[in-house]
């Protein structure tokens, strides 16, 4: 049995140290990841505090047969989306008012960073599916379990955000950035 | 801006821009998550934890369902001897008395018969004879 599953085992048992041992490698690609998904940074902390809470407290009905990280993603983005829902129903559309967390989160660099770009032109879904491609390296087959999507629709988006990416990125922004809208 | 002509270059960038996005957590935030995993219990640990009782209880417990058990024994029993004289005493109790019939008073006197039927005919048709030949006498009128 690997560390992972002896550790999820404890958990389930309802040792706090193990869950925290367990997540502790993915608490700050997790908040990485919310970062890009909520509206603020107040947002996103409460996100990351809601998703290891859920984990945990659900950890008994966790099926081994998937990976650890795409069950974790997949209750993180139920509560972005949660949270981001509740913030437009209370506040209206926050983004107005220039709250973008990534803008304060990245290092000044010499370029724009691809990230912010992936999210001014890309659907929030297809944004999510090239997060868990390029950044945590998860298969298409996890990808779409964590989008709750099928395998193909994940193939054809990931696809179409490369192009988009790509197209902006070397001046063709017209087109194809709204192909990724799909 | 460097022109993208290869897929890996696409991905190299994406990897190393998701890397300059500072997500360290903070202290605060660190202890909130420790506190709020603290107060929680995953829900099938808690449902599968057997709960611990004392001898005691098991005691308590046993003596309980012990004189349940022979409360509810000599109950059947008290009710099986005294139904009977319940039923008996109910249904004399339910026994509607009949209802009052007033005496007539009547003179009733017995039919004195002197004779058979014919014979009581013939006597009335011999006393109508006669109320004839009397009435005929009277008025002289011959019919």
């Amino acid at each position: 049995m690997s560390d992972e599953l002896q550790l999820i085992d404890a958990a389930k048992r309802g040792s706090v140290e193990a869950f925290t041992g367990l997540v502790h490698g993915y608490r700050e690609r997790l908040f990485r990841f919310l970062l890009t998904r909520c509206t603020n940074h107040a947002d996103a902390e409460d996100a990351l505090q809601d998703t290891l809470i859920n984990a945990y407290r659900y950890i008994g009905s966790y099926d081994p047969r998937w990976r650890f990280s795409t069950w974790l993603y997949r209750i993180a983005i139920r509560n972005a989306g949660r949270l981001r829902t509740e913030n437009l129903a209370e506040l209206g559309d926050p983004e107005d008012d220039g709250a973008d967390p990534l803008a304060h989160c990245i290092a000044d660099s010499e370029r724009d960073n691809l990230w912010r770009t992936a999210k001014r032109i890309l659907s929030d879904e297809v944004f999510a599916a090239m997060w868990l491609r390029y950044v945590e390296d998860m298969s298409v087959r996890d990808i779409a379990d964590v989008l709750e999507r099928s395998s193909s629709w994940t193939k054809v988006n990931l696809l179409r955000g490369r192009r988009a990416l790509e197209a902006e990125m070397n001046g063709k922004a017209g087109n194809a950035g709204s192909e990724a809208y799909g | 801006m460097p022109e993208v002509k290869h897929m890996d270059e696409l991905a190299r960038r994406l990897r190393e821009d998701a890397a300059t996005i500072d997500a360290d957590i903070s202290a605060q935030l660190d202890s909130r998550i420790q506190a709020s995993l603290a107060a929680i219990e995953p829900e099938l640990a808690r449902q599968r934890k057997p709960a611990r009782r004392p001898v005691s209880f098991w005691l308590a417990s046993s003596l309980t369902g012990m004189a349940v058990a022979l409360a509810v024994i000599a109950v059947l029993n008290v009710n099986d001897v005294d139904e009977p004289a319940a039923v008996t005493r109910t249904v004399a109790e339910n026994r509607v008395p009949p209802p009052e019939i007033p005496a007539l008073d009547l003179d009733v006197e017995a039919a004195m018969l002197t004779g058979p039927l014919t014979r009581e005919l013939e006597d009335l048709q011999a006393d109508l004879k006669r109320a004839e030949e009397v009435v005929r006498g009277d008025v002289r009128i011959d019919f």
